[in-house]
């Protein structure tokens, strides 16, 4: 009987994946480009969902609402690396980890206080832009579901090309390989950052407004999908677009698989053994590059 | 020469100073000081925030029918808010401040993981009266100086067992928040009463607040066969599993065990989607208005003229909380709190005529059990339209 419901379980695990996989596609490309560990991330999806929510509840059609959050979003994205990051990474040194690490941690509480103080702390879902679902003889996907697995495909594809086939993504990927020697190679890295941060902040408000139809939105909605998506970065390679989808897509399954054949209250465990299990064989991550130190 | 003869404008000054001090002028009237904890702020809000305003709209109320007269002396109520977030560690840190500024009656708490903290400071303390109109985790009284006028979870399990009963329902899939106190120490007596019913347990699965896939477990229903998905917890969560279950296909009944006010409800599901589903809970302030309650249409008109919304469902609750300290306070004829302990003990429900609830007597008429537990059973509604109403369990 529980295999005949496998089918249904993997479809669950890719709907469920895919989320985690749109959250981390953001979260790498500024970890990998800036070096930065932008707990923010977490901020931009959140008010992504919850822009979404205030226009929608005004009246305003869901993809225009999404597309608006979006735009709002990268502006915010801006201001926090001009406010929160950029001071810390002009220090001596161009600022250590640890203390970018802090000031996204901080950038994250005050961006969950101000959304506290407009929307409150009650739960709330944006309105569905599409109800109904695919139902086969095997397993049944909601259209939003399926939405969401197309826009991770199309996002990372959209990334995939700004990186690949466009002067600026060779940028980006120069200063990903070595800062410095694109700096001296003439490549204007203040450029770089602000379309790094947009694209970043882009995909966490469109995860926030398409997860926040599906997951109730909250001001601290984003600190449980970034702490996953960290997971998922670690799993598929810090810095690598495909390692934050098949790692997405890994843990998903692998939670769902826990949760369906053993139980859901050992479904975080789950995430935490595999985690484990890839720093021991494969340090780097499925996808990413060993470094070595001299 | 100087000039030692005081003018008149410095003898105004300083006797507008001192005359206060002396108690000369107007005296302000004697206050008796009911400190409540709620969660005025935090993820609990749309509880709490209605039980303050219910706390508060009874105090206004008593003192402008006159206050409350003690010993032959009249004393107005004042309310001293506290709040607690619904975080233990927030509700140490309140009651201590209510404590410390010698507050000594306390109205509260919401949150069932608040009350144990709190519960072993009040039980250590013979200066302070507690009574609870939140939580419905058991053990939280005592009968001495804490009492409740909320069901405990037992209470609303009751209205479970009645909604099988008469339904004849033949399975059940349960599906608990594992972190709210009150039921997960009663899932295995729920779970073991609707066996000896003949009701077979699908399976228990837990969650917890903030989870948003539930898929998983959902999907294993299919398999499963249940007939019902009883799901125990706050309904944020209970909204999301409900809209999963059915995506993923389930057609039985879901069941609900959870106060959760309509608005709150609507924010995370359709109305078209909640459509049938029972919840097994005391009645609540909105049910007695439906039920033409004329206390309780009165509270509804007061808190809607004072704060422009409808009040919440556990707003009788406080507003009731309110006037059974009035009614310890007379019935003691002092304000001391071992006095006041003791007449609440003895207190009868034909004693405070203001109550909005309609709480079970003892068999001896009192309000409280020993324990200090009023007996307030579930009663199962139906979500009809876009809201609860009670359910005929006939039809």
């Amino acid at each position: 009987m529980m295999l005949e419901l496998l089918p249904q379980q993997l479809a669950n695990g890719l709907a469920l994946g895919s989320t985690y996989a749109l959250v981390a596609l953001g979260l790498t490309l500024i970890f990998g480009v800036l070096l930065i560990p932008n707990f923010a991330h977490g901020e931009f999806y959140m008010l992504g969902a919850f822009i979404t929510y205030a226009l929608v509840a005004s009246g305003l059609n869901f993809w225009l609402a999404m597309t608006t959050a979006v735009v709002l979003v990268v502006l915010i994205g801006w201001i926090v690396d001009r406010v929160v990051f950029q001071p810390v990474a002009a220090a001596p040194g161009h600022g250590s980890g640890l203390s970018l690490m802090i000031s996204a941690l901080a950038g994250s509480i005050i961006l969950q206080q101000l959304a506290t103080i407009i929307w409150g702390t009650e739960a709330r879902t944006i309105p569905a832009p599409m109800t109904g679902m695919v139902r086969t003889s095997l397993f049944t996907i909601t259209y939003l579901q399926i939405t969401i697995i197309a826009t991770l495909a199309v996002a990372w594809t959209a990334v995939w090309l700004v990186l690949h086939r466009s002067r600026l993504g060779l940028a980006i990927r120069a200063t990903s390989q070595n800062r410095d020697a694109a700096l001296l190679m003439g490549i204007r890295t203040t450029r770089v950052r602000l379309a790094t941060f947009a694209l970043g902040a882009a995909l966490g408000a469109v995860a926030g407004a398409l997860l926040g139809a599906t997951f109730p939105i909250y001001p601290s909605m984003g600190v449980n999908p970034v702490l996953k998506a960290f997971v998922v970065l670690v799993i598929g390679g810090i810095g690598s677009l495909p390692g934050a989808i098949v790692g997405g897509l890994v843990l998903g399954m692998v939670e769902v698989m826990v949760a369906g054949y053993g139980s859901s209250q050992f479904q975080d465990i789950g995430t935490f053994l595999i985690l484990v299990a890839v720093l021991l064989i494969r340090p780097q991550g499925l996808f990413g590059r060993a470094q070595v130190e001299r | 020469m100087v000039n030692l003869r005081p003018s008149l404008a410095t003898c105004l000054i300083l006797g507008m100073g001192i005359l206060p001090m002396m108690g000369v002028g107007t005296k302000a009237a004697d206050e008796i000081v009911i400190g409540e904890i709620h969660p005025i702020t935090g993820p609990a809000t749309f509880y709490g925030l209605p039980e303050s305003r219910g706390v508060q709209l009874a105090a206004e109320h008593i003192n402008k029918a006159g206050g409350i007269k003690v010993g032959g002396k009249e004393y107005q109520i004042r309310i001293a808010t506290e709040d607690d977030q619904a975080s233990p560690t927030v509700g140490v840190a309140a009651l201590r401040k209510l404590v410390s500024a010698d507050v000594r009656f306390i109205v509260g708490p919401l949150a069932s993981g608040v009350a144990p903290a709190l519960k072993p400071i009040v039980e250590r303390n013979d200066k302070l009266t507690q009574l609870i109109d939140g939580t419905i985790a058991e053990n939280m009284t005592n009968g001495k100086n804490i009492f409740r006028n909320q069901a405990t979870v037992s209470g609303y399990n009751v209205a479970v067992a009645e909604l099988f009963k008469a339904k004849k329902y033949p399975s059940v899939a349960m599906m608990t928040d594992r972190f709210h106190a009150g039921f997960m120490n009663s899932q295995k007596e729920l779970a073991g009463n609707l066996k000896e019913m003949g009701v077979s347990i699908a399976s228990e699965d837990y969650y917890k607040l903030g989870d948003t896939d539930f898929s998983a477990a959902l999907t294993n229903l299919r398999g499963r066969n249940a007939e019902v998905l009883l799901i125990r917890g706050y309904p944020a969560e209970g909204a999301l599993i409900t809209k999963q279950a059915r995506q993923l296909g389930f057609t039985g009944q879901v069941v609900w065990e959870m106060v959760s006010p309509p608005s709150t409800v609507l924010k995370n599901i359709t109305a078209a989607e909640m459509e049938g589903v029972f919840n097994c809970i005391p009645p609540t302030t909105e049910d007695y208005v439906k039920l033409g309650d004329e206390k309780a249409m009165a509270l509804d008109k007061a808190y809607r003229a004072k704060y422009n919304e409808g009040p919440g469902e556990l707003t009788a609750l406080s507003y009731d909380a309110v006037y059974i300290f009035k009614a310890a306070f007379e019935k003691a004829g002092s304000l001391d709190n071992a006095a006041v302990n003791k007449a609440m003990a003895a207190l009868k429900v034909s004693d405070i005529p203001e109550l909005v609830t309609r709480y079970t007597p003892q068999p001896d008429g009192r309000l409280f059990a020993a324990d200090g537990q009023v007996d307030l059973r579930g009663e199962v509604s139906v979500w009809r339209g876009e809201a609860w109403e009670p359910a005929r369990l006939t039809d």
